[in-house]
């Protein structure tokens, strides 16, 4: 460790004031404090801070994505070996997953790492953790059949256009990751909709790559049933045996992540439950409106919840703190907002099979406007001091 | 009052209840860094002798508003900061103790005595000070009648000196001196915590409230944020009981109040009170301590003070904080088992075992992620990001509106921050710009 330590001091030389590599500065200090947690004296009123940092932070949002990064390597590896008409043991499917999985990984945290460094060099201010989350949650919501080329795309438009354009971290309007992904979607919709979900399916015929919301019933049918035979039972949907974006699948998992976010109260637990109730409420009541049974209209709030990219979204992306809203009655009204509308694109929208991502991206937009009204409403209540 | 918002974490180096007596010091100093706003007129110079009680400086706003030595002796020095700043005046004790009289006043004149002769007695003993005035916590202003004073048991640290060991033998003149108050307001309000109650006896029967044992509940402006019905009320005053018991002692006796009781926190170790003069040197108060370590007078909402330096009038405790600046590897993922922490991100957070506290960041400074920690704990329902984001952009109205003046400036926000967001310092360079903007 003091080795390690002398290292650092010994070429941190080499950064600063007049040093050759002083360019990248920012870099070296990047690094740095992954290593070791700076500290410095307090200088204003309060003399003493908490222990917590952004990067502590960060890092827990981080640490509740592992168990969906995880599953979704080894469920990108289980779903190609079906496809292939094999059966993989866990290890097997795992290592094929990474196959896929990595190289999206590593494009990502290259090409966002690239903007991100260029930007702080350009701009002159310290490296943001934010992007630690936004390349994990980048690749997270692609097929795994997706080209890297488009990956490169997909979070340098995240980065540049959806965070640095507005001013970088802090100053955000919309998800970084989402915004990327949402270019990638109506950009090349070939390969970000249809029969791309299953990794390696192009070598057998007759398997559908689709995802269950692409599911509708025969007339006659209801939809459940045609979900189970298509192989998109509860229980499948529920644990994520099915096709579909390489982190969006388990509802399980994601559910883990929530409790932990949660539990540690890196995220608002207002927009997580005020999420799902909307689902839930708006999938019980849509449900009972006359109609089409073969749609999604009757699938009831279970399916809803657990097919799809929804619990995905309500955990990792609408509870960024940055592009939602910063006080709690709005939390309450975004979170419940994105599971109404999500469900409402879902059945209502026949060109967007899924409605996740452009919920949340449609209230991020709106989240500054439920701020400003829940503080409008806070200061009416407060006694005036002017 | 009920209050659910504050500073949870048991905190390390509580002060022992245990009270000792320190001799006179060689210099006492009476300092202007804890005066808000004020701009100081000196009346005194070098090498001048003084009694105690004789006028030092005076606040120019308000020429009447005196500041007196607590000290018999000569003036030793007159140090000035930067801009030529006062910063404090610096008396060396010399010879027998002399004070200077003033009217004093049976309590069964108090009945009698016209407001304007009390505030021009106080004025004249260097005793005013002692009302602050809401919002912005300035010196009274004796023209006006406040809506209500409070008069808060506790002082502003977690440790500041228990109110049993500051009324200790002077119940008399804390309630001669809540009489006094009769003549300034309609209202009084006596605030105490709830865990100084027990120890209280017969001062509990003129606590009209109660506060939770919760860092801020017993700050005024918490208290008065609290309270207040109207509009009028936050023109409030207040006042604390010590400095309560000073007007008392001062009117029964006639001559100027020079004990104070303080305290001494460090990591550690438990120190009793302290009773010793007012404006004693920090060195001899704090003792020995540590390199590096940090000095304030309150770790929360106090100032840093030079060990070279005196104590204020209105400093009442000493926080020794320690400087742990050394970078830790990985840092960020520790688990952290006897860190403090707000948040749940340690394991900490699982056990009840007293904390301490350095003077350092442990991170360092980012853009606001508008993670909601700083609303989550302010006493007075603030929501801290939204106001500095409307000081920033230089909008004071949507500011004021959002309730920037009901800031008790009690430093919870920032001490919450994980951005390192230096809130309360924004917010306390606000209200002054404001208040200044005013005058």
């Amino acid at each position: 460790m003091s080795s390690l330590k002398k290292r650092f001091e010994s070429t941190q030389k080499h950064f600063s004031g007049s040093g050759k590599l002083k360019v990248l500065g920012p870099l070296f200090e990047a690094i740095k404090t992954v290593f070791f947690l700076p500290s410095p004296r307090t200088r204003h009123q309060p003399f003493v801070r908490d222990s917590l940092d952004l990067k502590r932070f960060m890092s827990f949002v981080l640490l509740s994505l592992l168990p969906v990064l995880f599953f979704g390597i080894y469920n990108t590896g289980l779903q190609a070996g079906l496809a292939g008409g094999k059966t993989y043991t866990v290890s097997q499917a795992f290592l094929t997953g990474l196959t896929y999985v990595l190289p999206i990984l590593i494009v990502t945290y290259a090409v966002g790492f690239f903007w991100e460094i260029l930007f702080a060099f350009v701009r002159g201010h310290e490296i943001s953790e934010g992007l630690l989350v936004t390349g994990l949650l980048f690749p997270l919501t692609l097929p795994p059949t997706i080209p890297l080329w488009q990956v490169a795309l997909g979070i340098s438009f995240g980065v540049v256009v959806g965070k640095e354009l507005f001013g970088g971290t802090g100053r955000n309007v919309l998800n970084p990751a989402l915004t990327g992904r949402a270019f990638l979607f109506f950009s090349y919709p070939l390969t970000m909709s249809g029969n791309v979900w299953i990794a390696g399916k192009a070598s057998v015929d007759g398997v559908s790559g689709a995802t269950a919301l692409a599911v509708t019933a025969p007339q006659g049918q209801s939809i459940t049933a045609a979900l189970t035979d298509s192989g998109f039972t509860l229980s499948n949907l529920f644990f994520g045996f099915v096709p579909g974006s390489i982190g969006e699948t388990s509802a399980l998992c994601c559910l883990l992540g929530a409790a932990f976010l949660i539990l540690t109260r890196v995220a608002n637990f207002r927009v997580i439950i005020g999420g799902i109730a909307g689902l839930v409420l708006t999938a019980l009541v849509i449900s009972f409106i006359p109609g089409d049974g073969g749609s999604w209209m009757k699938a009831g709030p279970l399916y809803h919840l657990c097919a799809g990219g929804f619990l995905f979204g309500i955990t990792f992306m609408a509870t960024d703190p940055v592009s939602g809203p910063g006080t709690d009655p709005a939390r309450w009204i975004f979170g419940f907002l994105i599971g109404f509308l999500t469900v409402t694109i879902r059945v209502a929208n026949p060109a967007f099979v899924e409605g996740a991502m452009l919920s949340i991206l449609f209230m991020n937009v709106f989240a500054p406007l439920l701020d400003h009204m829940v503080m409008k409403y806070k200061v009416s209540k407060r006694i005036p001091n002017v | 009052m009920k209050l659910v918002n504050g500073f949870k974490s048991v905190l390390a180096g509580k002060p022992d209840q245990s009270v000792i007596y320190l001799p006179d010091p060689e210099t006492v100093g009476v300092s202007v860094m804890d005066i808000p706003y004020i701009r100081p007129k000196i009346l005194v110079k070098e090498n001048d002798p003084v009694k105690t009680g004789t006028p030092l400086f005076c606040d120019k706003r308000n020429l009447r508003i005196q500041y007196v030595s607590p000290a018999t002796g000569t003036v030793r020095k007159i140090i000035f900061g930067e801009r030529r700043r006062l910063k404090e005046i610096v008396i060396l004790l010399q010879g027998k103790e002399d004070f200077i009289r003033f009217e004093t006043l049976t309590p069964e004149a108090v009945d009698t005595i016209q407001k304007p002769d009390l505030v021009r007695l106080l004025q004249e003993g260097g005793l005013w000070p002692c009302f602050r005035q809401f919002p912005f916590k300035d010196t009274a202003d004796p023209d006006l009648e406040p809506p209500m004073i409070i008069v808060s048991l506790n002082g502003n640290d977690p440790f500041s000196p228990h109110p049993a060991a500051v009324l200790e033998n002077e119940f008399p003149a804390f309630e001669f001196g809540l009489r006094v108050l009769g003549k300034l307001t309609r209202r009084i309000v006596v605030s105490s915590r709830q865990s100084s109650l027990d120890r209280l006896n017969g001062v509990k029967n003129h606590v009209t409230h109660q506060v939770p044992d919760l860092y801020p509940a017993w700050d005024p402006g918490v208290v008065l944020y609290r309270l207040k019905t109207t509009v009028e009320e936050n023109r409030s005053w207040c006042i604390s009981a010590e400095h309560l018991i000073l007007v008392g002692k001062f009117l029964l006796t006639g001559t100027y109040p020079v004990k104070r009781v303080f305290t001494v926190t460090r990591p550690g170790d438990q120190k009793p009170h302290i009773i010793a003069r007012q404006g004693s040197p920090v060195k001899t108060l704090a003792g020995r301590f540590p390199d590096k370590s940090l000095i304030t007078t309150g770790r929360f909402n106090g100032r840093p003070v030079d060990p070279d330096s005196h104590l204020g009038f209105f400093d009442t405790t000493l926080n020794i904080l320690p400087d742990n600046s050394e970078e830790e590897l990985f840092g960020f993922i520790r688990p952290g088992i006897s860190k403090p922490s707000v948040s749940r991100t340690f394991l900490s957070s699982l056990f009840k075992t007293p904390k301490e506290l350095d003077c350092n960041l442990h991170g360092e400074e980012r853009a606001c992620v508008n993670c909601g920690y700083c609303a989550r704990i302010c006493p007075v329902d603030l929501e801290p990001s939204f106001i500095i984001k409307a000081l920033l952009s230089d909008d004071i109205e949507d500011a004021l509106s959002f309730g920037l003046l009901d800031c008790c400036r009690c430093g919870l926000c920032t001490y919450a921050c994980p951005s390192k967001i230096e809130l309360t310092h924004l917010l306390d360079s606000g209200i002054t710009a404001y208040y200044k903007d005013k005058q």
